[in-house]
């Protein structure tokens, strides 16, 4: 038995969103050396661009650093940055399994929040040493007395040795290594037994093939042995191991209690799992460490290509963004509006946002979402009972015995003066009222139950709207609850369009369809003949709009000079066709699946 | 048939919604740059020596605010450069404000007979607004000059305020005063102009408004004896202008001066935009060209649909056999599928119905790839 180096620590930064998780990341970066001043970009561990414009870390990213610490030996630290937002709760539990220790940053200002909380939950689920450091200290309004005082009794964490800091200034940056030195303790592991090596992350590079990100629990691994997962049989021959620096840096030998990549030509996607553990061919381990949690999505939408030729290519971008992104989930489905496609699961709107982004961007695809949906749990009159996340599935009426729709416990924080709006948005939204409890002077927590698929809607957006963006929200599923729920179907020219199909709370159905109808309305452009666009419940039309026939469409001159330009824009004007979508003899922008949910008002 | 078309880029002052290329207050320019011109035309005569030409438009700017013996000299250079045919149709753009007694002699000692006259409305209020420097007075007095001739008037629909009465009354106007010919033209803002920013400012009539005014000048028109023959263009039997079904027909055409577009063998060229430029081009014996682009294939059997289906006298079979040798109904066979209920058929003529044709793109987008 060998016992891995001594002097390595790897750890994680967790902390509510904004609590400035990524400036710390770049200032012990920056002052391990790992990266100069003059390449410093903001944020840097925060590679994709949707990252950098949000200002809020999607990713886990690694990145391995070397520290000569006070007692005068150097240390190698292995530093994995996470996500903030509740959506990407998944992506901070699998970072934690690679490490042991964790620093909880804690905003001086704001102190400890919801998601301070979670966070410290799931590090003390994964057995790591947790440091608290306190950020922000520059501002005028830091409290360090207070936030100390609130991780004790709050958390329960001693917070008196806890390292005061200024990621913006760059102060005390050294006092977080010498904690992590200190604190975190060195890896256990045998570099001599077969080797387990668990899969926290992985990408799939176009030349090298799949990147595992692992972590070695035990063993070694080099440029050459042979390797398989537990999951696939297949064996493959690895032609690269290397550090996060952050970038990828090979080295010759990854060996146990570090973190890195594998490259292994991996060409298959489908052969990775995040969660699996890697073992030698030709001596592998008995069994396999212990994965996560399988995460249940609770956000569904249908995507499909907008040229309904590139499925193909859709797929191969689901499948690439699946192997960096675990909690995706999807299924092929099938629309009569919309042809070919997938239903895909997410663990929240943030994260279905992402994911459409990412899909266009990094895959420069045009697609088409449609309303995000929460899955159902249906009781049938013959005993069936069954999961329906699609409006389409959704059996006929007398089929169904009752319905039960998924409830979230919310928790919402905002200063006293917005309660009223609040309550009465809650309200709306067939919340019940749990609790209220004063914070402080300027904080109160708000507690309801409220329905999901009244969240997914636009609760968010009216919260922040009713509240000048004061309020926070954070959200946790808190079980099923019988509802009397109803499908409401919308005709374009009296065809239903499946795609835009809703479940919606039977005192709901009304005034959804006459806004639905009203932004329908709205956002198909006219055609050549009159279009009558309905509402209708169980196949009685319950609302009306109409979108009136084009009366003018022509370019009024057209003279020599004017043919050219008349060809322009008839281009342009095909090309604004070419997005469209034709649902029956009717031709509906792609942006109309999602932007129909944005109400008005009810 | 071909066409001859000459540019003169003056005026007096810009309208509110021209875009068109005129330099108001450069009449100082005008001996210079009717020099070029003339050599242009021997230039392009000597270029086009084979081809016969049946029309000529003189179009603007304003034509008729330039000393008339630069148009008698124009025609003169025209006629020795190119072989026109003696019964050519010969049309000149005319302001109201513009004209005199002596200047319509000289024009048909050039061998003018078509005349083309920009009302625009009769509502004296309007035509301020629009920057029009005539009243509709001056209109009655050069339609009277105009006794007897081929004249036809433009009048334009979607004005700030305009009413059915004033649409009625404009049209009464221009009938009573024996134009035998009307172009009635919805008013398109185009970006730049000063009408731009009221159509902005919501202050012109809405698409549904305009088809209203649009609807129901066309029923006044008809009830006139007034015959449509193109989106905008309705005439007494027998007047339609033989220049401008040429361009619908995809015959060739010369453009001469700045900013003039042209279209021969195949080719769509246009002359610069800018007057310095084009100048400088002619002295230097450059043909002043900008913008080329060579149509064929699919792109000019698209063109030839296009063009064909804003007439009343529509795509017709047989024409198109001969130009490309194919059915055009085989051609564009799903486009055709797609859009035959906006269609009707006489012998092996198609066009549009008469209700659609102001909403023809919706129907000619169908047939681009």
């Amino acid at each position: 038995m060998a016992a891995p180096n001594k002097n390595l620590r790897n750890f994680c930064i967790i902390a509510h969103i904004d609590h400035g998780k990524s400036t710390i990341a770049d200032r012990i970066m920056e002052l391990t050396g790992q990266v100069s001043k003059r390449d410093m970009e903001e944020q840097l561990l925060d590679s994709m661009d949707i990252e950098r414009e949000r200002g809020i870390t999607i990713k886990l990213a690694p990145v391995r650093m070397y520290y000569t610490a006070l007692d005068g030996e150097e240390y190698e630290l292995n530093l994995i940055d996470t996500p903030g937002h509740v959506d990407f709760t998944y992506e901070v539990s699998r970072s934690l399994a690679a490490c042991e220790g964790a620093l909880l940053v804690v905003d001086a200002t704001q102190g400890v929040e919801a998601q301070t909380l979670a966070n410290v939950y799931l590090a003390l689920e994964n057995n790591l040493e947790i440091v608290p450091v306190i950020n922000k200290i520059d501002l005028a309004s830091a409290r360090i007395e207070e936030t100390k005082a609130e991780i004790e009794d709050v958390i329960g964490l001693d917070a008196s040795a806890a390292p005061c800091v200024s990621a913006k200034e760059g102060t005390n940056i050294r006092d977080i290594l010498e904690a992590v030195v200190k604190f975190v303790p060195p890896p256990e592991g045998d570099t001599e037994a077969p080797l387990q090596a668990l899969i926290f992350d992985s990408y799939y590079d176009n030349y090298k093939g799949v990147i595992l990100f692992v972590r070695i629990k035990n063993g070694t691994v080099k440029v050459g042995d042979m390797v398989k997962t537990f999951l696939s049989e297949r064996t493959y021959e690895v032609t690269e191991v290397g550090a996060f620096a952050p970038r990828l840096q090979p080295k010759d030998i990854l060996s146990a209690g570090e973190v890195g990549y594998i490259a292994a030509s991996i060409k298959s996607i489908e052969d990775v799992a995040v969660g699996d553990t890697v073992t030698g061919a030709l001596r592998p381990a008995p069994e396999p460490l212990p994965g996560y949690k399988n995460v249940r999505p609770v956000v569904f939408c249908g995507i499909y290509p907008l040229d309904g030729s590139k499925f193909l290519d859709l797929k191969e971008a689901i499948l690439k963004l699946k192997l960096n992104d675990a909690s995706l989930t999807f299924e092929p489905d099938n629309s009569v509006a919309l042809g070919f496609g997938f239903r895909c699961g997410f663990l929240g709107l943030l994260h279905m946002e992402i994911v459409q982004e990412r899909i266009e961007r990094e895959f420069n695809l045009d697609i088409i979402t449609t309303a995000p949906s929460v899955s159902y749990l249906v009781h049938k009159t013959n005993g069936e009972e069954f999961f329906v996340d699609n409006p389409t599935h959704l059996p006929a009426a007398p089929e169904i015995e009752w319905m039960e729709e998924p409830i979230v416990k919310a928790e919402i924080y905002s200063p006293p003066d917005y309660l009223g709006s609040i309550m009465d948005l809650c309200q709306d939204k067939r919340g019940v009222f749990k609790d209220m409890t004063y914070l402080d002077s300027r904080r109160v927590k708000l507690e309801y139950r409220l329905p999901l698929n009244e969240i997914v809607y636009d609760f968010f957006d009216e919260l922040k709207s009713r509240t000048k963006g004061y309020a926070s929200f954070d959200y946790e599923i808190a079980g099923y609850e019988r509802a009397k729920l109803v499908r409401l179907d919308i005709l374009l020219n009296g065809e239903i369009c499946d795609a835009l199909s809703l479940i919606v709370h039977e005192s709901r159905a009304y005034p959804r369809g006459r806004t639905l109808c009203e932004n329908l309305r709205d956002a198909i452009p006219r055609q050549l003949f009159e279009v009558p666009v309905q509402a209708a419940v169980g196949g009685k039309i319950i609302a009306r709009e109409t979108v009136k026939a084009v009366r003018k469409d022509v370019l009024a001159k057209c003279y020599g000079g004017d043919i050219t330009r008349k060809k322009k824009l008839l281009e342009k004007q095909k090309e604004g066709k070419k997005r469209m979508r034709k649902i029956g003899t009717v031709e509906v922008p792609s942006e109309v699946f999602m932007q129909i949910l944005k109400t008005n008002k009810d | 048939m071909s066409g001859i078309y000459a540019h003169i880029p003056f005026c007096k002052q810009k309208c509110t919604y021209c875009d068109f290329t005129s330099f108001p207050n450069k009449l100082n320019f005008a001996e210079a740059y009717m020099a070029c011109l003339y050599r242009e035309v021997k230039e392009r005569g000597r270029m086009l020596a084979k081809k016969k030409f049946d029309t000529v438009y003189i179009g603007g700017g304003t034509p008729s605010i330039i000393d008339p013996k630069y148009i008698l000299g124009l025609m003169n250079a025209i006629r020795g450069a190119f072989r026109l045919s003696p019964d050519a149709e010969v049309t000149i753009e005319m302001n109201p404000g513009t004209v005199t007694a002596e200047k319509l002699a000289i024009y048909k000692k050039a061998g003018i007979n078509r005349f083309s006259v920009g009302l625009q409305t009769a509502v004296d209020g309007q035509l301020r607004e629009l920057g029009r420097i005539h009243s509709a007075e001056d209109f009655v007095t050069c339609a009277r000059l105009l006794k007897g001739e081929n004249f036809s008037a433009d009048v334009m629909l979607g004005l700030k305020g305009q009413t059915k009465e004033d649409v009625k009354k404009t049209i009464d106007l221009a009938a009573k005063c024996g134009a035998n010919h009307i172009s009635m033209y919805a008013l398109t803002p185009e970006v730049g102009t000063p009408i731009y920013t009221d159509y902005l400012n919501g202050e012109l009539p809405d698409e549904d408004e305009v088809a209203d005014l649009y609807d129901f000048g066309r029923g006044e028109l008809l009830k006139r004896g007034y015959m449509r023959y193109e989106v905008s263009n309705f005439t007494k039997p027998g007047y339609g202008s033989r220049h401008n079904l040429n361009y619908w027909r995809r015959g060739e055409y010369i453009g001469l001066g700045v900013s003039a577009s042209s279209f021969i063998d195949g080719s769509r060229f246009t002359n610069t935009f800018d007057l310095d430029e084009y100048m400088k081009c002619i002295l230097s014996g450059y043909f002043p060209v900008v913008e080329t682009e060579q149509v064929s294939g699919e792109d000019a059997k698209f063109e030839f649909i296009m063009l064909a289906l804003r007439t009343a006298f529509g795509v017709s079979a047989k024409e198109y056999r001969r130009q490309f040798g194919t059915d055009w109904k085989e051609d564009f066979a799903e486009a055709y599928e797609r859009t035959k209920e906006y269609l009707e058929e006489q012998g092996d003529i198609t066009r549009i119905k008469d209700e659609y044709l102001f909403v023809q793109n919706h129907i000619l987008t169908e047939y681009m790839n």
